[in-house]
């Protein structure tokens, strides 16, 4: 019983310590610390291996903590991102908006969040562009922009759930590129840059909607035939 | 009455495998499959009133299990943005085969159009049992459980209306019914996958 006593009044504050996390919860420390050489030495073997040193793991660790290597770095950062802008998001009143400006403020958000690191953004460009990385930046892309419309509330359960994460995917890339050569005040550059990405979107959507209203006037033949087959079912 | 083994669900394992998907990617590919499936059933039943127009006797009793068929779908579509599931890439697909069944077998004839949803309406019913038999195994989601039970109800009873009003008196209902039946197990094969 005094036993008891006497280990419940000792402060237990740090209970599990740092060398007691898992690999996955030691993600984020392996992470931040490769970013700080990822500028220097690109995404690869010496990245994770010093981010494991200055993150006080073993590099075996840092295996266990991404057993996929490098890509699988590569994919949680771009993962984090992403979960970071919803995050952000879901604190500003998007459902406000008009839809293009939610989408606005969702890349804009990206970018900002891109920002606390953007020599290793440009690295991570690099990398992704590589012929043998092409499946897993497809994929991050997709999923920043799925990521950027569930945020703005879509709810499209037809085709337009793939065209609208298409053409986003373009629009967020395209942006990107241009961003990371942009050296004005502010951005003012890319901002406008993606204005007018937006405006060339709202166009495609102005003329789809002009031949929704010319085909909506065409004859509809199963009706016709219809009334063929069925002539006492006719007004 | 059906030709071919039933997938049975008590010999597969407690939980999935490694290598096997996941519950998470198992229950998503539920969820897709079931919309597409609901999509396309509201459009079979959209192609048969084209045809049938307004004034058909049969009209009434179709625009009935259309109505349904759009507030299952809806159900499913609210589940798929809650859960943030990916719809299938094939539904404009599914969009015009779908009116053009249901098109096609109205014209062939007022039998002809209930043997359709009589085949139909029986493959769903099976899926669903089957997906039920997965969720009651693992005992996960009762609440799509509870969904999906509710649905293959009304599906069993548009399979009944439409043996009722003669689905099984059509010429060549044999053929006719093991097609669409043969058709629809592919389409729910597909949109499973993709």
């Amino acid at each position: 019983m005094a036993k008891t006593t006497k280990s419940a009044k000792k402060p237990r504050k740090n209970a599990r310590k740092e060398s007691d996390k898992t690999p996955d919860e030691m993600r984020d420390a392996i992470l931040d610390a490769a970013l700080v050489h990822v500028p220097f030495d690109g995404w690869g073997e010496k990245a994770m291996r010093r981010g494991a040193a200055d993150a006080g793991v073993t590099e075996a660790f840092a295996r266990l903590a991404f057993p996929g290597g490098t890509s699988d770095m590569v994919d949680y950062y771009l993962q984090r991102l992403d979960t970071r802008m919803t995050a952000r998001l879901s604190k500003m009143k998007l459902d406000k908006m008009r839809i293009r400006d939610r989408i606005t403020t969702a890349v804009q958000v990206r970018l900002a969040l891109n920002d606390e690191h953007r020599e290793a953004v440009r690295r991570t460009v690099t990398w992704v562009a590589m012929p043998g990385h092409a499946e897993l930046g497809v994929r991050a892309l997709w999923r920043t922009a799925d990521a950027m419309w569930r945020a703005a509330g879509d709810t499209a359960t037809d085709y337009n759930h793939y065209t609208k994460r298409a053409i986003l995917s373009g629009v967020y890339s395209s942006t990107l590129l241009v961003w990371l050569q942009d050296e004005s005040e502010d951005y003012a550059e890319t901002a406008a840059f993606l204005a007018r990405r937006i405006d060339n979107v709202m166009s495609i959507e102005k003329v789809k909607a002009k031949l929704r209203d010319k085909t909506g006037d065409l004859p509809n033949i199963a009706r016709i035939l219809g009334k063929l087959r069925y002539p006492e079912a006719r007004r | 009455m059906t030709d071919q083994p039933q997938e049975t669900v008590s010999a597969r394992p407690l939980r999935p495998l490694p290598g096997d998907p996941s519950m998470a990617e198992e229950v998503a590919s539920m969820i897709r499959v079931d919309h597409a499936g609901e999509y396309s059933a509201a459009r079979i039943y959209e192609g048969q009133l084209a045809v049938f127009g307004p004034d058909h006797s049969l009209t009434p009793v179709i625009r009935r299990m259309a109505e349904q068929e759009k507030e299952h779908l809806q159900v499913f579509e609210e589940i798929m943005s809650d859960r943030k599931v990916r719809p299938t890439v094939l539904n404009p697909i599914w969009h015009m085969a779908g009116f053009a069944l249901g098109a096609a077998t109205a014209l062939m004839g007022t039998r002809a159009a209930m043997a359709c949803t009589a085949a139909v309406e029986e493959v769903i019913d099976e899926h669903y049992q089957s997906q039920r038999d997965l969720l009651d195994h693992w005992d996960v989601e009762p609440e799509l459980n509870k969904t999906v039970k509710a649905f293959q109800a009304d599906e069993v009873e548009h399979r009944d209306t439409a043996i009722k009003h003669g689905a099984e008196q059509t010429p060549g209902y044999g053929l006719l019914s093991g097609g669409i039946k043969a058709g629809c197990r592919a389409a729910i094969w597909l949109s499973k996958r993709i």
